[in-house]
């Protein structure tokens, strides 16, 4: 049974290549890339719910004991994300046929699509720091593959700049990792935990810390370092936005999440605390991005960055509760992004613009659409008794339990920009006179909403019935804030 | 009691189901009998003997979220207001809104308002309520916004959403905190606590989270400004949402809260001053409204601060009077707001300056209209419930209740402040109702001919009228059963009033009277002293202070954000480089972590040193070269000195790798840079190149620092032991890096070629898919 | 000598920084292949230096030098050649689509 913790990395890889052969056989790609994609989603739901219930599977790769070998680890967190991530995956795949040329499908969209896939499921499950940065190589090089697909000569511009920013962090990623060998000589999460606390994160430890902070925090969009998003995910085609939104920031802040829950915890006066000053100017700056265009797409980009600061404001305020939020956001956000992003591309295709200022009355002819969009906006702003509300509840509680009014009062003015910032595509795009150049293509547009519905009804599910998940977050958060329980079932000791 | 309140939500998820009947019958009477249900259901509580009920729904009991209902005397009178004006603007809206709207979207958006108005008033656990709090907001948006292709709609809805959605975040982080103090999310476990509360240091802060969240529900002055825009919602919503329901939640939470934050002297101040302040501005500013809707929506203003100011004062007799007029108002507005719609639907505007002499056309409107607008201008006779209540205010500022300095300076310009507002309460009275049904007949400016309104359309309003006589004829029917319960509900304290329509000769008395006899010359005189509006307000309003913000948030956004998302690759990475940089170094200096004290360095030999030397020389060559052959060669010899460098320190399948792969590399670079352009001398300015020149080497030299401070604090041995003792038993080969990479650490390498394989794809795709037909 | 490892290593940071910050898309290119020799040289270094034999086993012989890092470098290496070949090929696709190899007027705020 344990092997089988593998496959959510593996699997997809195989699919990657099978995918790659048959690139012009679009009517195969399309229903294996399907049928693939849910038949992985319901073997990840059975092997989530197995390590919900029964604890946190640990398999060392090869068989070698950690930290000799490398570690796969599929605890609470890592599970659930795994999970979330093969949700959305599976809605892009049955998004992709209807926004995407052929052309573009052709070349090897879905053999891209399958490598992000385990990429991410890898970079969700690494119990190694160094097979992190593997696996942050896999999901990038696929996300390469992803951004450049169609050629275009705005997109290869923009593409330049997002890989460049990549491609800087990860050396930085290589040099960081140099040096916490220097220190520990390992690179094996749990025994870092240990020779970490044994030393008391003294001295140099924590500077270098920070180095690898930033090489999570420009992967994940943090400020100062997010100017290589809005633009970036504005280019591509609209499934390639969802699937970069809903997953790869999200791959940054987990990370910071884990390495600063469960190896760099010994100083959190110092690095904690920049967290949460970060966390304000990312919010602060994220919702001005989001207010200050006209470009309905780079409107919903420019909201992945406020998240963000939502997130790591729960892991800067390090108690139970700010964290428990942080992983409840981690997952309503995933979901939400690709949804928006969803949405946002059929809006595009059902306005033949993303410039708002040219948009009006679109719900008149799509009334779905519109009210999808119309949830999904509440929902990103956390209006109860939707998901977004459960992870503001907790992150609140959290900052004001440590008494850092200043940053809830940004936290709440920032989700209120947020809300003002969906509702002028709200009002401007979707009410209104209806406007001309509306499109025609019903079928088309219906095919583009149904994904968006999909997550959004997750999202949904996620708020009302966060009985049913909440407890299992809750019980995360305490794994993450003992360590412990992490540290001894990878080490065995 | 659960079913009463989500029956509305119900149904408004059944109504598009409903729509294939609408062709025939009118979807309003489809879903009329609901409310009517509901109201009645609420009804059987009423009664000197009410007992609260409670009824409990858990929901996510893990985080203390449960649906409980507490059903008390103020949530009674609530409830019965929501379920009772609501069948009633439901009936009201059947002939109000033409068949061919969107009805199904009407009653879909005023059902799940239903919903969460009632939710509010009864919900006992503070999540719930803020849940039900919030989805007044959504759904009065929605229906503010229902005619949305008219761009003040729009206009109004959005404002209506930011404001109440402001202090609905307001109200969230208020209850957090008391969640934080009490540790329960009870409402009534909180009133248990609520010394624990008032003495918590964090009491400054929920105080002033939850005013913000009632008074921007309630429309208390500054935040008044979105409910005169909010008139731009079919009127059916005015009548419903803006007199007698959504601003009315404001006063709700304060009631609700008050045995909590009535510990606290400046609790009672600041209502008081708000509710004071609103009072007097909201009826002065309706006085100068031409839309009868717009001399409403300030006459709503002007009310609520009436009221707000009475749950102020906190003594008995001004919190029953609160109770009271919140039942008062809501009969009087009511029907005000529907006769003004009947006006507007049979004329065809709501400018009062075209309207005049109507009282022939709509005898029965003009009627209702009588009783509405006297009641409200609390006219002194027996049969208006306005005067019982303004009366009861009038006393109520008369007692001191003072605690506290700053009330005591309040208490005493109180009684001038409620006549004054009173006052003008009288002349917009007057104004709206003489305006419109006396006067010349200005047939030529009217867009339709008026006649009166059907029958049925006259039915809401004249029931609320008839409220309207029967309080005033029979309080006491009311009191026992339904207010004095409410009333004991805000502060806890028994609280029998018996009330009265003669007091005797008490100052309230003459109060009154002075507001007849002075609001009588104002409403006479009122165009020559009508030019003080353009003093006051004048320019000054705080609807300029919302229209500039909204309009310099998005001026102001696209500002800040163009000035540095430049689109250039530099400018980005100097500013993440220097962030980087300067964090930190600063993280580098305050924990100290410098360390130089160099121990065990392997010794230093000649030919490394030149090899060094040359790469180093090499790299800053790089620099300063200009022709791109020489550059990618350059590159090379750093590629093969890196090589060399790996067969020196004992790494012969690196040095291999490297060899291999630079020699690839410099390949590549020749094959795609052939095409392009050679390098040109750099012509970027003096500061540009000094920028770049710091940022580099202070970011070399930070590094050098960290990486000298990591190696000098080595504080555990590497693992490699392992791998050397047992590369060979265990894993069967010689090379111990070959056997880390293909079986120690194979994952490592699967990935590896992953990479390379998306790579590659990545590459192929990039150069057989040419779509540059002038590119897209 | 790993002092000096380390300056040289941080010499072709700084160098490939500056060279991250030109104009000219070749230069940044070979920008970040300096960066990235001096992140592997970096990782080689933190590990010791000469240190003992090659990791070949060689009977007799129990001093090695560490050869965990090597492997790690190694395959850092080789997926830094990929993604160098990737970022060869787009610089030389944004050139021809773009017609320019100046980054700074490959600004463009219009988004297709």
């Amino acid at each position: 049974m344990n092997n089988l913790i593998f496959l959510p990395i593996v699997l997809p890889l195989i699919a990657s290549v099978i995918a790659a052969f048959f690139p012009k056989k679009l009517n195969f790609s399309r229903k294996f890339s399907q049928i693939t994609s849910v038949i992985l989603t319901i073997m990840t739901a059975a092997l989530t719910w197995h390590v919900l219930t029964n604890g946190t599977i640990v398999v060392q790769s090869g068989g070698w004991d950690a930290p000799f070998g490398i570690s796969i680890v599929g605890d609470g967190l890592s599970m659930i994300l795994v999970m979330t991530t093969y949700i959305i995956g599976t809605a892009a795949v049955f998004y992709a046929p209807s926004v995407l040329d052929k052309q573009q499908e052709s070349f090897y969209f879905y053999a891209f699509y399958f490598l992000l896939i385990s990429g991410v499921a890898g970079a969700f499950m690494t119990g190694d720091l160094f097979n992190l940065f593997v696996f942050f190589e896999v999901l990038l090089i696929a996300s390469y593959g992803l951004i450049v697909l169609g050629n275009g000569k705005v997109q290869l511009r923009e593409s330049m700049k997002y890989v460049m920013f990549n491609v800087f962090s990860s050396m930085l990623f290589v040099t960081a990792i140099a040096f916490i060998y220097a220190i520990t000589g390992t690179v094996n999460f749990a025994q870092l935990a240990e020779r970490v606390e044994y030393v008391g994160q003294e001295g140099i430890l924590t500077t270098v810390a920070i180095i690898l902070f930033f090489v999570f925090a420009v992967k994940a969009a943090v400020f100062p370092l997010y100017y290589w998003l809005p633009n970036s995910y504005v280019v591509p085609n609209a499934v390639v936005s969802a699937l970069f939104g809903a997953l790869l920031t999200k791959v940054g802040i987990y990370s910071i999440l884990r390495v600063f829950t469960l190896i760099f915890v010994h100083d959190t006066g110092v690095t904690h605390q920049i967290f949460i000053w970060l966390a304000m100017f990312t919010m602060i700056f994220g919702v001005i991005g989001a207010l200050s265009t006209n470009n309905v797409k780079l409107i919903i980009t420019y909201n992945i960055i406020p998240a963000v600061g939502f997130m790591l404001m729960g892991i800067g305020l390090y108690t139970e509760d700010a964290i428990a939020g942080s992983v409840y956001y981690l997952m309503h956000d995933m979901v939400i992004k690709g949804a928006l992003f969803f949405l946002i591309g059929a809006l595009i295709v059902a306005a033949g613009t993303k410039d708002l200022r040219q948009m009006s009355g679109v719900i008149q002819k799509f009334p779905l659409l519109g009210w999808i969009f119309f949830v999904a906006s509440l929902i990103l702003a956390g209006v109860p008794p939707f998901s977004g509300f459960i992870g503001k509840i907790l992150l609140l509680r959290g900052g004001l339990e440590q008494e850092e009014f200043l940053l809830v009062i940004v936290a709440l003015i920032s989700s209120l920009l947020i809300l003002f910032s969906m509702m002028r595509i709200f009002i401007r795009g979707f009410w209104g006179d209806l406007m001309e150049n509306i499109s025609d293509d019903r079928k088309r547009v219906r095919n583009l909403t149904i994904p968006g519905v999909v997550l959004v009804s997750i999202s949904i599910f996620l708020g009302v019935g966060a009985e049913a998940v909440y407890p299992h977050v809750e019980s995360i958060a305490n794994m993450l804030m003992d360590r412990t329980e992490y540290i001894s079932s990878v080490l065995k000791e | 009691m659960i079913y009463a309140v989500f029956a509305p939500l119900l149904f408004a998820v059944l109504i598009p189901f409903l729509s294939r009947w609408k062709e025939k019958v009118h979807t309003g009477w489809l879903i009329l009998p609901v409310p009517f249900l509901i109201f009645l259901y609420f009804l059987q509580f009423v009664g000197p003997n009410f007992e609260p009920q409670v009824q409990s729904v858990q929901w996510i009991p893990s985080l203390d979220i449960s649906l409980s209902f507490h059903l008390d005397g103020l949530s009674l009178l609530f409830a019965l207001l929501i379920s009772g004006i609501g069948t009633l603007v439901v009936l009201y809206s059947i002939y109000y809104l033409n068949h061919k709207e969107q009805l199904g979207h009407f009653y879909t958006y005023l059902y799940i308002f239903m919903t969460a108005m009632l939710g509010v008033v009864l919900s006992d656990n503070v999540f719930a309520l803020y849940a039900f709090w919030e989805f007044t907001s959504i759904s009065s948006f929605l229906l503010i916004g229902y005619w949305h292709y008219r761009e003040r709609s729009r206009y109004g809805a959005l404002k209506s959403m930011l404001i109440t959605v402001l202090g609905g975040f307001s109200l969230l982080a208020g209850i957090i905190l008391l969640t934080i103090v009490t540790g329960t999310t009870s409402i009534r476990e909180m009133v248990a606590q609520a010394d624990v509360i008032v003495d918590s240091h964090y009491f400054p802060f929920i105080l002033a989270f939850l005013l913000l969240g009632a008074f921007t529900k309630s429309a208390q002055f500054p935040f008044h400004i979105w409910l005169p825009d909010a008139m731009e919602a079919p009127t059916p919503v005015s009548a419903y949402l803006h007199s007698a329901t959504m601003v009315k939640a404001g006063i709700y939470l304060m009631a609700r809260f008050s045995p909590i934050l009535g510990g606290e002297p400046n609790f009672f101040f600041l209502l008081s001053l708000f509710g004071i302040v609103t009072l007097v501005w909201g009826s002065f500013m309706a006085v100068r409204q031409t839309d009868l809707k717009g001399i409403l929506a300030y006459s709503t203003i002007s009310q609520l601060g009436m009221i707000m100011a009475m749950l102020g004062f906190g003594t008995d007799v001004a919190l029953f009077a609160a109770v009271f007029h919140i039942l008062n108002h809501a009969t009087f507005k009511g029907s005000l707001f529907m006769v003004a719609g009947i006006v507007d639907h049979e004329t065809g505007t709501r400018d009062i300056r075209k309207l005049g002499g109507l009282m022939t056309f709509m005898p029965i409107s003009f009627t209702l209209a009588i009783f509405g607008t006297f009641s409200m201008a609390g006219v002194p006779l027996p049969f208006l419930n306005g005067f019982y209540s303004k009366e009861m205010f009038f006393d109520a500022t008369l007692v001191n209740s003072a605690t506290g300095p700053f009330m005591e300076a309040l208490v005493a310009a109180l009684p001038v402040l409620a006549v004054v507002g009173s006052i003008f309460t009288f002349v917009y009275s007057m104004y709206l109702f003489f305006g419109t049904f006396t006067g010349k007949y200005k047939e030529e400016e009217l867009p339709q001919t008026p006649h009166e309104a059907p029958k049925m359309m006259l039915l809401p309003p004249f029931i609320l009228v008839l409220g309207v006589i029967t309080i005033g004829l029979f309080p006491e029917m009311f009191n026992q059963g339904l207010i004095t319960h409410a009333a004991d509900a805000v502060f806890g304290a028994e609280n029998n009033k018996d009330i009265y329509f003669w007091h005797g000769l008490v100052p309230a008395f003459y109060m009154s009277v002075a507001v007849v006899v002075l609001g009588i010359v104002l409403y006479l005189t009122k165009s020559k002293w009508e030019g003080i509006y353009s003093v006051l307000p004048g320019r000054l309003s705080f609807n300029r202070v919302y229209d500039w913000l909204i309009e310099n948030i998005e001026k102001g956004s696209n500002k800040i954000t163009t000035s540095y998302m430049t689109g250039s690759l530099r400018f980005y990475m100097v500013l993440v480089i220097t962030a980087i940089f300067a964090i930190t170094l600063g993280v580098l200096i305050q924990t100290n972590g410098v360390n130089f004290e160099v121990t065990d360095v392997a010794p230093i030999t000649v030919k490394e040193l030149i090899v060094a030397a040359i790469m180093a020389i090499a790299a800053i060559a790089t620099i300063f070269v200009h022709n791109r052959i020489a550059i990618i060669l350059i590159v090379g010899v750093i590629g093969y000195g890196l090589a060399i460098l790996f067969v020196f320190y004992r790494a012969p399948d690196l040095a291999l790798t490297q060899l291999i792969v630079e020699t690839v590399t410099v390949v590549l670079f020749m094959l795609c840079f052939y095409h392009l352009p050679n390098l040109q001398k750099s012509t970027t300015p003096l500061l540009t190149k000094g920028v770049n020149v710091a940022i580099s080497v202070g970011f070399g030299l930070l590094l050098m620092v960290i990486g000298v401070s990591a190696y000098n604090s080595r504080a555990f041995d590497s693992i490699a032991d392992y791998y050397i003792e047992n590369a060979d038993p265990l894993g069967g080969g010689y090379n111990m890096v070959n056997v880390i990479l293909v079986d120690f650490r194979g994952i490592d390498t699967l990935f590896e070629v992953a990479v390379l394989f998306g790579a590659a794809l990545a590459i192929i795709a990039m150069i057989k898919l040419r779509r540059d037909k002038g590119a897209k | 000598m790993e002092i000096i490892m380390t300056g040289l290593a941080s010499i072709l940071f700084g160098a490939g920084i500056y060279n991250l910050l030109q104009k000219q898309l070749l230069r940044i290119v070979v920008g970040t292949v300096l960066i990235s020799h001096g992140a592997h040289l970096y990782f080689l270094t933190m590990a010791q230096l000469k240190r003992g034999a090659p990791p070949l086993v060689v009977d007799g012989v129990t001093e090695y030098a560490d050869p965990l890092p090597q492997a790690l470098v190694l395959t850092a290496i080789v997926i830094a050649f990929g993604v160098t070949s990737f970022l060869l090929v787009l610089a030389y696709r944004t050139y021809t689509l773009n017609k320019t190899d100046n980054m700074e007027e490959l600004r463009g705020s219009d988004h297709e």
